[in-house]
């Protein structure tokens, strides 16, 4: 894969035809459609390879699910995208900006697209609920108190804790924590969404209602996002379930046929390398032995 | 032949080892100096997180209070028995008075107050960051756009450098007021006699070196704290170790550079 070769990250926002300068990215930039997550042959290593050139695109509206064992690097990917950890070598651009030259400081504009579901929601313990969501927006200070409150409380509702606010975390279940989590990482309204095994230890039940969310969401906002898990009826889920709001009130449609699915993409990493990537047709047809024996 | 490249292997492995261990001893030296200098740079400049500073200095502060004052309490009326014990044998028991109150002042006041601190609180310190940092609610941080050294850091340097001097003032007046207690009913000293003695005994000297000391105390217990906290590793195992590191790193530097710190402060400010 070429990759695409960024004349100015801070102008590229405004002049989106600067983003490439190279006539074969050019082709790739019309082919995706201005990916909003580029990986170019990422390589990262610690006392071992963790990531062993790794290449995808997330197209805007799209989602794409990462499937893979422990240890193969799922995490690692979503934290390199977030700016936490730097690759070795390779580039990641994320909404045109390639972040693994920012500082901590630069990295503050291309964190507030996205928003992070963490392993088990890693909210903050010694805040309300009301606090860690609105968390973000106390922060940047340019909302009064009685915004940032409403935007919390709608945040709430959308996740079906509206009566929560005053909660401390400690008083919630494990499914209440990752939808508070899931509101904290929505209230800014980010372009994209990345969740890191948001049903891991999660009953089927409870993780259906996070599996919603995740389909509500990308439906009913058509955030991009990148789903890290190794629950493969959760990540099925999230490919075949559609959302519709009609009259105040969530439509669930289930496409049963899973060969006429679009924007769900699959990618299966293993020992920090690419070893599939496709339709979750494709993914269902594939005759890979690893494959094969992942899915069984 | 076997046994001598048996022992060839063992010498490189070890050898290697040790290479591994000391790099890692340089890498913490080097992130501690790093982080401590990011904390001092947050305190100085804006934004500045008024909440948790004040959280921490109630925390550090008021919250340390019980155990100081008995600390301090108990070391001031030990340290006049063992004392008139050994002055008595001079004939000197009136400068009892002079020797505890130099000797708190100067010495136990800062020294038994910092530890006391840390365990109390540079440990607490430690395993609360660990934690976060095993719950990723410091990745979580920085993900939400704050930065972990200006939030959580800072605000526990400063509680350290403020709040352990003036606990060691109220270590150091606790102290002479348990001594001149023992004084008064143990060693059949008069009241009036003993505090005299006191406030002829003490120079603005050791008022300094008392004040100097406690201020580098604080910055090392809470750095410590601070620094062993975020760099664990490995779960809640790994917080446990944390803990146990902050209290023994900080308690040994403590004292060490209590040592130096007398050398030059001695220097700079004479006994008169």
């Amino acid at each position: 894969m070429p990759l695409p070769q960024r004349t100015d990250e801070r102008d590229q926002r405004e002049e989106p035809e600067r983003f490439f300068d190279s006539p074969s990215a050019e082709a790739l930039a019309r082919d995706v459609d201005e990916p909003v997550v580029w990986f170019g042959d990422v390589h990262l290593a610690y006392d071992r390879p963790i990531l062993k050139g790794v290449s995808f695109t997330l197209r805007p509206g799209t989602t794409k699910i990462v499937l893979g064992g422990s240890g193969s690097g799922k995490t690692t990917i979503l934290r390199l995208i977030l700016g936490l950890l730097k690759p070795d070598a390779g580039t990641i651009i994320v909404d045109g900006t390639s972040v693994a030259p920012l500082s901590e400081e630069e990295l503050r504009d291309v964190r507030l697209k996205i928003g992070m579901v963490f392993q088990e929601g890693a909210l903050f313990d010694s805040l309300t609920v009301g606090e860690n969501v609105g968390y973000r927006l106390i922060e940047d200070g340019q909302l009064g108190e009685e915004e940032i409150e409403e935007r919390v409380r709608e945040m709430l509702g959308f996740v079906g804790l509206a009566t929560h606010y005053d909660k401390m975390p400690s008083d919630l279940s494990g499914g209440q924590k990752r939808r508070v989590a899931f509101a904290r990482a929505l209230v800014a309204r980010p372009q994209i969404m990345l969740y890191d095994e948001p049903t891991t230890g999660l009953d089927p039940i409870t993780a259906t209602t996070i599996t919603d969310l995740i389909c509500k969401v990308r439906d009913l906002d058509g955030v991009s996002s990148i789903l890290v898990t190794h629950q493969l009826r959760d990540a099925y889920n999230v490919a075949r379930t559609f959302m519709l709001k009609k009259d105040d009130e969530y439509v669930t449609s289930v496409v049963e046929d899973m060969s006429t699915l679009e924007g769900t993409e699959f990618m299966m990493l293993r020992e920090g390398a690419v070893v599939f990537e496709g339709s979750p047709h494709d993914l269902q047809t594939s005759t890979d032995p690893y494959i094969r024996e992942f899915l069984s | 032949m076997i046994a001598e490249s048996r022992t060839l292997a063992y010498l490189v492995s070890l050898v290697r080892r040790l290479r591994e261990r000391f790099l890692q001893s340089v890498l913490s030296v080097q992130d501690y100096v790093l982080l401590s200098w990011r904390g001092l740079g947050a305190i100085v400049t804006p934004p500045r997180y008024t909440r948790e500073i004040v959280a921490q200095m109630d925390s550090l502060g008021v919250g340390s209070l019980s155990i100081v004052i008995l600390t301090g309490m108990f070391t001031g009326m030990v340290l006049t028995l063992q004392s008139a014990a050994s002055l008595d044998a001079f004939g000197a028991r009136p400068y009892v008075g002079r020797l505890v109150c130099v000797s708190m002042v100067r010495e136990l006041g800062p020294v038994l107050t910092a530890l006391m601190v840390t365990g109390r609180v540079g440990s607490g310190m430690a395993a609360e960051l660990g934690s976060m940092v095993v719950t990723q609610q410091i990745d979580a941080l920085r993900v939400l756009g704050s930065d972990p050294v200006r939030k959580l850091v800072a605000p526990r340097l400063l509680a350290g450098i403020t709040m352990v001097p003036i606990l060691t003032v109220i270590s150091d007046t606790l102290g002479i007021f348990g001594g001149s207690l023992i004084g008064i009913f143990n060693l059949k000293l008069s009241w009036e006699f003993f505090w005299r003695s006191v406030g002829n005994a003490l120079t603005i000297n050791d008022l300094v070196m008392g004040l100097a000391k406690p201020v580098v105390f604080g910055f090392i217990l809470s750095s410590v704290g601070c620094h062993m906290g975020l760099r664990t590793t490995g779960g809640t195992q790994g917080v446990g170790l944390s803990t146990t590191r902050s209290v023994v790193v900080a308690s040994v530097l403590i004292l060490s550079s209590d040592f130096f710190m007398t050398k030059v402060l001695l220097l700079l400010f004479p006994v008169t």
